[in-house]
């Protein structure tokens, strides 16, 4: 931005050729041809890869979720068949709705547990001063390490450690305040089940919002701290007044960087059955178009969800209480 | 020296402290206006002695809540580090959950073998190697156009960057299968099961995770002074040599960050590399994740001798996980400060 304000300045200040032809943005055409020209050359190969491999098979895939995919001799036979697809993945896979729902069951509640746990943990992380480097680097190992093997040997673990557990004392039955809560809501003490038996799953899944947090934490001007003590701010205040409007962009990129994680996480219901539509080579591709489809739009819907959620608003006006 | 300084300045505190609290009793019985001045310092330090108390306390609960939440995160890496250097006894043994009674190298032995390590090792490290060394060079490339040119669309372009991200990957997976099995079919030259269609998309900047590399590459261009450019371009480089001298030269930690971060990604994937190369090369993820069947394949050829048990698998994973945690205690500060700068771009 600086640049477009200061060229035209410069140029008025030579003024040598008065003649020379000028854009709205008050560059000369050859200077914005050149722009153009070298922009698009280093760019070339990542547009030319985008549109190969990205943007033609995301239509390609929206085309093929309505036909029906069979092979033949000379290559694939596509046959359009309408709604056939999305009919039968719907209303006759027994397999590909509750995949589907288990999916928005994880990573609905996950994301948030994950994003509010990191927040957490990189608050706390910018309190303290000795030991901070070595505590950042354990909670960003299990990005360096986590796939999808070593991902489903830790569940696996988890399962039988949850098993055992129940053979002693049935899960987390008589654990006092999570029996009070189930009595006021049994929906919430399931939720909170699921939490506590894949926490670790779910703190693996923390590592990159916790760096994102912990450096936005540090951006956020000191000043406003010292303002808001002044005006004898408690902590509390504080944090609910400046430090969580300023984190909010922070917060967002946090959010679309989990979702497409646990988007990616290949060990889900929904991706085996997308990968054993894929194997089966003849009229299989339908059917995978269709199911990987219908998941990228609710992939989609919760991220704009997310977005929805962390859009700056206009600050409310309310007292200070 | 110091020390000692630093004790009697805290003998001369504590002195002090001790003083201003009878001062203050004093001044409770007699209140005359010629004090209000060292009241006012007491009732600071009083303040302040407080303060420190709970900041204390404070601390003492952070530390408490980082270790326990740092022990979680962990404890399945200690797990499988015990579990490893377990003997069959060990394992069935309820008593023993952490460390083994002796300490048996058997389980990484039989491991290795069903591993075949040496070989499936190189094969990781030359095909992560490989597609980093691809993705890196046209990261940087389309992040030095974004960071560096006007150019029209741009910001269609930088949406269109971080889409590719959000797409999940499933989406494009079948017609690009259904691309590469066409050309194959045309061309006569195998593409499926070779690493070509990987190395292709890598190229191309369709690889693993590309928008973050860009991104990455786009927030330290973007640091290095414009200055240098033109002031080269005025000597009459050509934008490729300014490319090449002055912003790649200049950004050699960025350099290395982006091919760490491509290199762990592409050795971690397994859905895009099990789909294309149909596990015809012989990579650490997907052996590990076929390690049971490799397994009995292995323990029916030597006469069923072998039961497979947990601590073979532990050991495969610990073999399959140390190249990246050793790689990560060399280089932990460069992974971090990548993804802090992409933090920077994303607001």
């Amino acid at each position: 931005m600086a640049k477009k304000k200061e060229n035209p300045g410069k140029k008025s200040a030579g003024g040598a050729q008065p003649e020379i032809k000028r854009t709205k943005s008050g560059r000369t055409k050859g200077y914005e041809k050149r722009q153009n020209r070298l922009g698009y050359a280093f760019m070339a190969p990542w547009i030319l890869g985008f549109v190969i491999f990205t943007l033609f098979p995301f239509v390609a895939t929206i085309y093929l979720s309505f036909c029906d995919v069979s092979t033949n001799v000379t290559g694939y036979a596509i046959s359009f068949v309408g709604w056939k697809n999305y009919y039968t993945a719907f209303f006759r896979n027994v397999e590909f709705v509750p995949a589907l729902l288990s999916f928005v069951e994880m990573v609905v509640p996950y994301t948030f547990v994950i994003i509010v746990v990191s927040f957490i943990l990189a608050y706390l992380l910018n309190k303290i001063q000795v030991g901070k480097g070595l505590m950042r680097m354990i909670y960003f190992l299990p990005v360096i390490i986590m796939s999808g093997p070593v991902m489903s040997q830790i569940l696996d673990r988890a399962n039988e450690t949850v098993q055992q557990a129940q053979g002693l004392y049935d899960g987390y039955d008589g654990v006092f305040i999570l029996e009070m809560i189930r009595s006021y809501s049994p929906r919430i003490a399931m939720f909170m089940e699921g939490v506590f038996d894949q926490l670790t799953m779910i703190l693996w899944f923390t590592g990159i919002p916790i760096v994102l947090f912990v450096s936005g934490l540090q951006r956020i001007n000191v000043s406003l701290y010292e303002a808001a003590k002044i005006d004898m701010a408690n902590e509390w205040q504080i944090l609910w007044k400046i430090t969580i409007p300023m984190i909010k962009p922070t917060a967002l990129v946090a959010t679309i960087f989990t979702i497409a994680q646990l988007g990616t996480y290949d060990t889900s219901a929904i991706y085996s059955l997308i990968k054993t539509a894929t194997a089966n080579t003849n009229g299989g591709f339908g059917f995978a178009a269709t199911y990987s489809w219908i998941y990228c739009i609710i992939v989609l819907i919760v991220i704009g969800l997310a977005v929805l959620v962390f859009k700056d608003r206009e600050p409310k006006r309310r007292d200070i209480w | 020296m110091k020390k000692a300084g630093k004790e009697v300045q805290a003998k001369t505190e504590t002195k002090a402290k001790a003083e201003a609290e009878v001062r203050t009793e004093a001044k409770a019985k007699a209140e005359t206006k010629a004090e209000t001045k060292a009241k006012k310092k007491t009732k600071i330090r009083k303040v302040h002695n407080f303060k420190w108390w709970r900041n204390l306390v404070a601390k003492f609960a952070i530390y408490f809540i980082l270790i326990c939440v740092g022990f979680v995160y962990l404890e399945p890496i200690f797990e499988i580090i015990a579990k490893t250097f377990m003997s069959p006894e060990d394992i069935v043994d309820p008593s023993i959950t952490w460390v083994p009674k002796s300490l048996s190298l058997n389980n990484l032995k039989v491991a290795s073998q069903v591993l075949k390590l040496r070989s499936t090792l190189t094969n990781t490290i030359l095909w992560s190697g490989g597609l980093a060394v691809a993705q890196t060079l046209v990261s940087a490339l389309t992040g030095y156009a974004l960071s560096r040119y006007e150019f029209k669309f741009k910001g269609f372009w930088f949406v269109m960057i971080v889409l590719a991200f959000i797409i999940p990957t499933p989406v494009t997976m079948v017609p690009r299968l259904m691309m590469f099995v066409t050309a194959q079919e045309a061309t006569a030259i195998q593409l499926i099961g070779t690493p070509i269609p990987q190395i292709a998309m890598a190229i191309l900047g369709q690889g693993v995770y590309s928008t973050v590399l860009i991104l990455i590459f786009y927030t330290a261009f973007n640091m290095i002074p414009r200055v240098l450019d033109e002031a080269a371009e005025i000597d009459g480089a050509s934008s490729m040599k300014i490319f090449w001298f002055i912003v790649v030269r200049m950004s050699a930690t960025t350099i290395l960050i982006v091919f760490l971060f491509s290199l762990v990604w592409n050795w971690n994937e397994t859905y895009i590399t099990g789909t294309l190369l149909r596990g015809n090369i012989e990579l650490m993820p997907s052996k590990l994740d076929m390690f049971n069947s490799e397994f009995e394949d292995m323990a029916s050829a030597q006469g069923g001798a072998f039961r497979l048990n947990k601590a073979y698998k532990m050991a495969a994973t610990l073999i399959s996980i140390s190249p990246l945690m050793i790689l990560y205690l060399f280089v932990q500060k460069q992974f971090i400060q990548g993804i802090e700068n992409t933090g920077i771009t994303g607001e």
